[in-house]
């Protein structure tokens, strides 16, 4: 009953009430709207980054982080496979890698990239490049002299699929190893750079050219749901003896995703704020403009005998349905659009020297994140009802004599 | 009486299917047979290298020292500059020295691509010379002649394995075993770079091209030229010559 | 005319609240938009001012194909030349020369390819944070010979520390072996992987001595007043340097065509941000609607009287119009002014976000913030205020027209 009376006084002006109901909504969607694509942003660096080659653990010889060179290498991958049996949840997926820094040529051109040797068919399943080449095909185990480049690379090396490549790097008998391959396909990453720098070749086949024999650089891990894990790390890493291995999560291989991750929901939280006061305005204005245009209503009441605090009740009611309508519309304007633009995202490959050097992925897709849009509807009902405050104290306070009298 | 003719015909015979001496040889035998020539067992040389650009060029004189395909020692005489700079190639591995630091340094991959000594020679160039005999298969295109001499054109096709940049490459070899040129196509078959020899004397004991010019088929005013000033075939050299003490010596 | 205006005036105030409350909120969008423009142009114009120092200052003088193809013998012969022209300009802060070769670095243990900087490093210090990032030894000193700065990760992969020894083996510009022996004076961390990876820092004199350079360098590093003197600066350098060598001039190039990245992701941030501020004055501009139709659907008696008196609907509307832009004018002067106070007192005091230092010192941003007004951002923000606002207050002013005095005039 009281719920519906609060409904009905919102409604007795629609013009007025339309009008701040307006503001709140596009406030509220605005708020979710560009909050969701500054998350996407975030959440686009960091898929990108676990997905191009770092996963969400990653686990080496003690020592190679600080130096990346062969020697540094893991000289029996299975004692850690072993491991990972048992401390790894179900469903994770893990797989080998051989990274070494190689120098590529051709007749005309050479460059320094790292040199990456994949177990395919796992691979695929853990980072970018299974979904990535673009034109030719993938590598399948038995290659033996295939290698798949970055569309970049192709470009600068000014050659095709079905050229030779020749790649040099140091064994581990510290002796030139060289080796051609064939270009049997090209991938296209979300930056240039990463087209640039890696070159995807068997592993077996650059074990053996590097003279490594079993030996690996690194095992990359994907858990099967969020990307932290806590626990696992823990045990990981108590598995592993330290003196021999190295574990690390993704935050620490990512520390500049990680960072603006944290800042961001520092810019996030302001822009609501400034959204609320811009429409803060507006609801206190419109609230003392339908308080004082009841004041009569609202003497009488007194009169009759309605507490005070009865009449701030009321108010704050009114309000509250008024931001709730805005809130609803404004939510559901916001996962409209959302979901319209998750499809394609925003394209910036016009800016995309721009993007690559902050960071960014070329393509944005917004990101509702749970928690985004549960604090922007907190701040705009709390701070909502807090400024409608004012208004409704002072509809409490009109004494019956002055409503009267007010014309 | 037909005993001795039947010799003069069994050598005539012989001798007919000799003297063309590369005809009748592959030419998997024909390159190697030219390679040999050109580097003999092992040889001591003094050359001049020319580095030519459109405003300026430079010239240093080297001494090398050669052994087989595998080996061989480089040492800067002239300028006084970069006199006692050295270069030591054993196998694929190479090696720089420099008196005035006076330190050894292992050339890491990522410089082999870079040029020796600024010179249109790339380092792999050097460190990579016998990789036409073990990378390549070779088959005749066909016939020329060069003073009065038949020449056979080589068409050098890289093993498909092979880790060589360069998608064919073509030799001009004399009759007599004289390297005239080798053409670097890459793998669209265009030609990338060209060397040549030429002015052919009496060198070392035998024929042998004075000049070689490297240059890069866009560039018509870049170039390096070697002319050798003398040339000695040994049969062998010593292995101590071919170590990493042996590049730090000072020669006179 | 002027009735109208004084009509408009006391009109306003007949109900001081809502008229304050809505000058607040204009007052507080132009503040607002004055603010966090002033701010982005502030933290561009730092984002910008450090990227320069790291490395490649705000403009470089080289010889013409240079930045193609960066070879040694690209030189800029006459450094004391440049020197005398650099001089003669203004609002030049300050300038440093400097020489470029790649060469092989080897330790005890490794070898590897590497930018070798020959620097000048009283001149260096005034144009670039090379000297702040040095963390452990020292920075050159002038007297130095054969003394290096190296970068923070090619030493970790060196193996090398202040004080060990490494060989730097190259190519001179007349094609002559460039070697020497330098002692690590100092490790230094620019926070840019790529310096931090591949370069290394000697004394000029040393470099040229070693490079065969005689006198020559390769680049002539400069640092402005100011950013927005960047562009009139390279014209008339370029103008300058065409006239000393016509046939092969110099050229001098700015920091956006060393940096091609960063222009474009400020572009980025410039375009994301203005999205922002237009959404924000929508907001704005409804709130307050509701203040202009109030004004008028509250008087509807009064027109009504008004213009059975005979006062035009023309002449109604435009009192109305003035009160609405009169709220609106004190509301964005106010705004104007009080952020732009807020802008100048942060302005010399600069805004520290230290938490997010360690992201943004890959852009080179140290912490502090500086905003920065500008009659663009003072006034943009406001203006664009103001033309929504009129819009706004145009719905309700050209009802007047509509109305029916008679009816009005029974209005409650």
């Amino acid at each position: 009953m009281h719920l519906q009376l609060a409904w009905r006084n919102v409604w007795r002006n629609v013009r007025r009430t339309t009008i701040i109901l307006i503001a709140v909504i596009i406030g509220v969607w605005s708020m979710i709207l560009l909050g969701s694509l500054m998350r996407g942003i975030a959440v686009g660096m960091i898929k990108n980054g676990i997905s191009t080659l770092t996963g969400h653990f990653q686990i080496h010889r003690n020592g190679y982080r600080d130096d990346p060179a062969i020697e540094n290498s893991m000289p029996d991958p299975s004692v850690v496979e072993s491991v990972l049996k048992q401390v790894l949840p179900e469903g994770s997926l893990w797989t080998r890698r051989v990274r070494v820094s190689a120098v590529a040529s051709n007749a005309r051109h050479s460059a320094g990239v790292t040199m990456v040797g994949i177990d395919p068919l796992t691979e695929a399943k853990l980072s970018f490049i299974g979904t990535a080449v673009s034109s030719g095909r993938y590598l399948t185990p038995d290659d033996h002299n295939g290698i798949v480049i970055g569309e970049a690379l192709l470009d600068k090396f000014e050659t095709k699929i079905g050229h030779k490549l020749v790649l040099m790097s140091q064994d581990t008998h510290r002796e030139m190893a060289s080796r051609a391959f064939r270009i049997i396909g090209t991938f296209k990453a979300e930056m240039e750079s990463t087209e640039k720098q890696y070159v995807f070749v068997n592993r077996e086949i650059s074990q053996k050219m590097l003279k490594l024999d079993a030996a690996i650089s690194e095992i990359g891990i994907i858990l099967p749901d969020k990307p932290d894990n806590p626990n696992v790390y823990h045990n990981l890493k108590t598995a592993l003896p330290h003196d021999q291995y190295e574990v690390h999560n993704w935050r620490e291989l990512l520390p500049f995703q990680t960072a603006y991750l944290r800042i961001l929901d520092g810019f996030m939280y302001i822009w609501y704020l400034v959204v609320f006061v811009a429409m803060g305005f507006g609801i206190v204005n419109t609230t003392l403009m339908a308080v004082y245009e009841r004041m009569r209503e609202f003497g009488l009441l007194k009169a009759l005998g309605m507490k005070p605090w009865w009449i701030l009740r009321e108010v704050l009611t009114e309000s509250f349905l008024l931001l709730i309508t805005g809130m609803i519309i404004g939510n559901g304007l916001g996962l409209v659009s959302v979901y319209a633009l998750s499809g394609s995202g925003i394209d910036l490959s016009a800016l995309a020297a721009g993007a690559e050097y902050a960071g960014m992925t070329r393509i944005i897709y917004p990101a509702i994140d749970l928690k985004d849009i549960t604090i922007a509807n907190l701040v705009v009902l709390v701070l909502g009802l807090c400024v409608s405050a004012y208004p409704a104290v002072k509809a409490a306070r009109f004494t019956p004599v002055e409503a009267l009298t007010h014309t | 009486m037909v005993k001795r003719f039947a010799i003069l015909l069994g050598l005539g015979y012989v001798s007919f299917t000799m003297i063309p001496v590369a005809s009748a040889l592959d030419a998997d035998a024909l390159v190697k047979a030219g390679f040999d020539y050109w580097r003999g067992n092992a040889s001591i040389a003094t050359v001049i290298m020319t580095i030519h650009r459109p405003n300026w060029e430079r010239e240093m004189t080297i001494k090398a020292w050669t052994r087989g395909q595998k080996d061989s020692l480089f040492y800067i005489e002239a300028p006084p500059k970069d006199h006692g700079n050295g270069t030591l190639k054993k196998g694929r591995e190479m090696w720089m020295y420099n008196p005035k630091v006076n330190r050894i340094i292992k050339i890491p991959p990522s410089m082999m691509s870079q040029s020796w000594m600024g010179s249109d020679f790339s380092n792999n160039d050097l460190a990579k010379s016998d990789s036409l005999l073990i990378d390549y298969e070779h088959s005749f295109m066909g016939t020329d002649t060069h003073d009065g001499k038949k020449v056979y054109v080589i068409k050098s096709m890289p093993k498909p394995n092979a880790p060589v940049v360069w998608g064919m490459q073509k030799l001009v070899i004399r009759e007599d075993l004289i390297w005239l040129r080798q053409e670097y196509y890459d793998e669209e078959l265009t030609l990338v770079k060209t060397m040549t020899a030429y002015e052919i004397g009496m060198l070392g004991g035998k024929l042998f091209p004075q000049k070689w010019k490297m240059h890069n088929v866009d560039e018509a005013d870049r170039y390096t030229q070697l002319t050798y000033m003398s040339l000695e075939f040994k049969s062998s050299l010593p292995d101590n010559l071919f170590t990493l003490t042996s590049l730090r010596k000072a020669r006179r | 005319m002027s009735i109208d205006v004084k009509m408009a005036w006391r009109n306003i105030w007949r109900n001081p609240r809502r008229t304050m409350l809505t000058i607040c909120a204009i007052a507080f969008a132009s503040l607002l938009l004055v603010f966090m423009l002033s701010f982005q142009f502030g933290s561009y114009e730092t984002m910008i001012n450090t990227s320069v120092k790291i490395h490649t200052g705000h403009l470089q003088i080289h010889a013409h194909e240079y930045l193609k193809k960066k070879s040694i013998r690209q030189v800029v012969s006459e450094p004391q030349e440049i020197a005398h022209l650099l001089q003669t300009i203004p609002k030049i802060e300050a300038y440093t020369f400097r020489g470029q070769a790649f060469s092989l670095i080897s330790s005890k243990e490794r070898t590897y390819g590497v930018a070798v900087t020959g620097i000048d490093p009283e001149r260096e210090a005034t144009v670039s944070r090379l000297k702040s990032s040095v963390r452990e030894g020292e920075f050159l000193a002038e007297s130095d010979k054969d003394q290096a700065l190296v970068g923070k990760l090619l030493a970790k992969n060196l193996h090398i520390t202040p004080g060990d020894e490494v060989t730097l083996l190259g190519q001179g510009r007349d094609g002559s072996i460039a070697a020497t022996v330098v002692s690590v004076k100092g490790i230094y961390s620019s926070g840019i992987d790529e310096i931090d990876r591949a370069s290394i820092h000697i004394p000029l004199k040393t470099f040229q001595e070693i490079y065969a350079m005689g006198n020559a360098i390769h680049e002539a590093v400069i640092i402005v007043e100011s950013l927005s003197d960047v562009d009139a600066i390279k014209r008339s350098l370029n103008v300058k340097l065409q006239s000393q060598n016509p046939d092969n001039p110099l050229t001098a190039v700015d920091w956006e065509e060393l940096m091609p990245g960063l222009r474009q992701s400020i572009e980025m941030d410039l375009v994301s941000g203005l999205i922002f501020y237009l959404l924000l004055i929508i907001v704005v501009a409804f709130s307050i609607l509701n203040t202009f139709l109030m004004a008028i659907f509250e008087r509807t008696k009064e027109f009504g009287v008004l213009m059975a008196i005979g006062t035009t609907p023309e002449r109604l509307t435009k009192v109305l119009l003035i009160e609405s832009m009169t709220m609106t004018s004190v509301g964005t002067s106010a705004g104007i002014i009080i952020g732009s106070l807020i802008t100048i007192y942060f302005q010399s005091r600069g805004i520290d976000i230290s938490g997010a230092s360690d992201l943004l010192s890959q852009f080179g941003i140290t912490g502090r913030i500086y905003p920065k007004l500008s009659w663009i951002s003072a006034i943009s923000g406001p203006l664009a205020v103001l033309i929504i606002t009129f819009f706004a207050a145009l719905y309700p002013a050209l009802k007047i027209k509509k109305m029916r005095p008679v009816e009005a005039m029974r209005a409650v």
